[in-house]
């Protein structure tokens, strides 16, 4: 799965032309109608549930975007990676609530965009630091060493003394008003949406702008083959930590931004489980593809809320067997996680981005289709 | 630091002097002593298990010899690692292809030139400028030079791992050319191909050798006798990690030890019918 095959016609004359990233006319109109519909369609129709269901959607793609970048195109296999989401929320959070803004910043409404970005680099570092056994090992050996960074540090290092700063007790609680950017304070649905999609838009473009240059090729070889990668002149460890590197700053990116979403933040935020289900996400989009990272994400987050609303429906009808798994509907969410992973991997091991890639050459070669 | 030094025709480009590789209590290698001059295709023959790969992979880094030195254009490069070593000037192919089978053809050869490239991470996240500009020099470079060379146009936007063995093996050559090597390692490029693509391959070996524009050292490692008889400069036979012997093709193929142990095979084949 590699090039899309371009309709017919369609002739390129220079390099820069053939290496362009929207090729021709009409697909530079299907992606501007594509912002259009996310920057003005969904807002006007919208409501604040389809927003916040929006949202987490984001959410979800920018954490997975990191475990896309180490599992699919890099082959470091991870299940930590909800630790260094962890590490943006809280340094972003600390950083808003205890450290001494000069009055300027707070006025200029610069103090949260300024944590997001050491937020980042503060998950990326810490991403590096867990990153370092891959020098040594691989595989199945890595992933162990990957959850050592869940278990160390949100559950040791955050729930044992990070969250006992300030004597707050478990949880932080954002007061409103905190999440400024600019002059517009975020507290509204809508207001995180956009943020949500700003922030998406340029992880996706930094990690595709990556993936089609030097570094990002590296990452594939090492992927691929890290003997001969190593063979042709990649400095294979350095190359690995770059991209737990990378990870870890759009993990922490993502963390921080999460925070704008929520009143308090406490360590339950990020269990284990997160970072299994971000896992999970890629698998079910496809492996070693940015489409994958966003079709993944729509598929889980809109089918556990359809999960969620057919529920309430037959509670609402009267079932009395709706009534529990309504109450419980963290573990129907679990179960059916682990159903549609099974059902992905036994009938589509290339995940949603390669129906998506088959469609999309049936159309561009219609009605000839080869 | 490395710095790459320039070399004249004729003198030694890469030497190894009494090298010994053990696996365990195995010698793979016992005190291998080879010279390669810049310029010549310099080929290594011998039965299964003679040590060849071994060898080529000492010269390449992937292993580290217990004994010996291994001098490249005259400097010791035992401590240097084998992407240290590509820096320099070396690439190698790999007896069983060793392609990056999820990317493309063209990606393949880009990656090749991983060292010419200067872009790094914050320059590639952005695109814009250096790394855009890079990115369209360097394809030229690669469209030209290597695939113009190799004939592979028709297949440079496939993924690797789909294309038929001859063609992985052209991938791979390509690959390691646009390093812009001045030692080549060929670890049996004709192993598994039909006649024609091993009449293609060996005409690649001798442009790369011959064309002004290349001018690559060739270290070849090859079971192919009428191939490595006619390419050679010199052979350099190797059995159970001891030399042989080190000559034009014409006297290996006269000398008595050399037939027995290895070009003698086909009449052992006969006699034993």
């Amino acid at each position: 799965m590699s090039t899309t095959w371009l309709p017919c016609g369609v002739y390129h004359q220079n390099y820069s032309q053939d290496q362009a990233w929207f090729q021709t006319n009409f697909i530079r109109g299907k992606m501007i109608l594509l912002f259009a519909i996310l920057f003005i369609g969904i807002p006007l129709v919208a409501d604040d549930y389809v927003l916040s269901v929006c949202n987490q959607i984001g959410y979800t793609v920018l954490g997975a975007l990191g475990v896309q970048l180490l599992i699919g195109f890099c082959g470091q296999v991870t299940l930590g990676h909800a630790a260094f989401l962890a590490v943006g929320a809280y340094t972003s959070t600390l950083l808003i609530l205890e450290f001494p803004w000069p009055q300027v910043l707070l006025d200029a409404g610069l103090a949260y965009p300024i944590s997001i970005f050491v937020a980042a680099l503060v998950a990326g570092i810490w991403c590096v630091l867990f990153g370092l056994p891959s020098a040594r090992v691989k595989g199945f050996y890595l992933i162990l060493t990957t959850m050592a960074a869940q278990f160390i540090t949100v559950d040791f290092i955050i729930t044992q003394y990070v969250s006992q700063i300030g004597g707050r007790g478990q949880a932080f609680s954002l007061p409103p008003g905190t999440i400024k950017i600019g002059p517009w304070v975020i507290d509204s649905d809508l207001k995180v949406y956009y943020l949500m999609l700003v922030l998406a838009i340029l992880c996706v473009s930094l990690v595709v702008n990556l993936l089609r240059s030097r570094v990002g090729r590296a990452w594939v070889a090492i992927r691929d083959n890290d003997i001969s990668a190593e063979v042709m002149g990649i400095n294979v460890i350095q190359y690995k930590l770059f991209a737990f590197f990378v990870a870890g700053f759009i993990g922490g990116i993502a963390g921080a931004f999460w925070i704008s979403n929520l009143a308090a933040i406490s360590p339950e935020h990020f269990p284990w489980f997160w970072s299994l289900w971000l896992v999970g996400v890629i698998l079910i989009g496809g492996v070693g593809s940015i489409h994958g990272v966003i079709f993944g994400s729509i598929f889980m987050v809109v089918v556990m809320e359809a999960l969620q609303l057919i529920i309430f429906w037959f509670m609402e009808l009267g079932f009395a067997w709706a009534q529990p798994l309504f109450m419980d509907f963290l573990f129907v969410k679990e179960a059916a996680f682990g159903l549609a992973i099974c059902a992905f991997m036994i009938f589509e091991p290339n995940g949603l981005s390669y129906r998506w890639w088959q469609i999309k050459n049936y159309f561009n070669l219609w009605p000839f289709s080869y | 630091m490395i710095v790459k030094k320039e070399i004249m025709a004729g003198d030694i480009l890469l030497e190894l002097e009494d090298v010994h590789m053990y696996f365990g209590k195995v010698a793979a290698l016992a005190g291998v002593s080879l010279k390669i001059r810049k310029g010549e295709i310099h080929s290594v023959i011998g039965p299964n298990g003679a040590g060849k790969t071994v060898m080529m992979n000492c010269i390449n880094g992937l292993y580290k010899p217990q004994q010996g030195i291994v001098l490249y254009k005259g400097d010791r490069i035992n401590h240097l690692k084998p992407h240290e070593r590509a820096r320099m000037g070396m690439a190698r192919t790999f007896q069983k292809v060793e392609v990056f089978g999820g990317m493309t053809v063209m990606d393949n050869i880009r990656l090749g030139r991983h060292n010419h490239y200067r872009s790094g991470i914050f320059s590639g996240a952005v695109y814009i400028g250096k790394a855009k500009r890079e990115e369209l020099e360097h394809r030229q470079f690669i469209e030209e030079e290597i695939i113009d060379l190799l004939e592979i146009e028709h297949i440079r936007d496939k993924p690797v791992g789909m294309l038929p063995y001859g063609l992985q093996k052209r991938v791979e050559l390509g690959r390691a050319l646009a390093l812009e090597p001045e030692l080549l390692i060929l670890d049996e490029p004709l192993a598994g191909l039909n006649l024609e693509e091993v009449e293609d391959m060996a005409r690649f070996i001798i442009d790369v050798n011959e064309e002004p524009r290349w001018q690559v050292t060739c270290l070849l490692v090859e079971h192919d006798m009428g191939v490595v008889m006619d390419l050679s400069d010199r052979v350099f036979v190797l059995n159970f990690g001891n030399m042989i012997m080190d000559g034009t093709p014409d006297d290996v193929q006269q000398n008595p030890e050399v037939i027995k142990a290895y070009l003698g095979e086909e009449d052992l084949y006969a006699t034993r019918k």
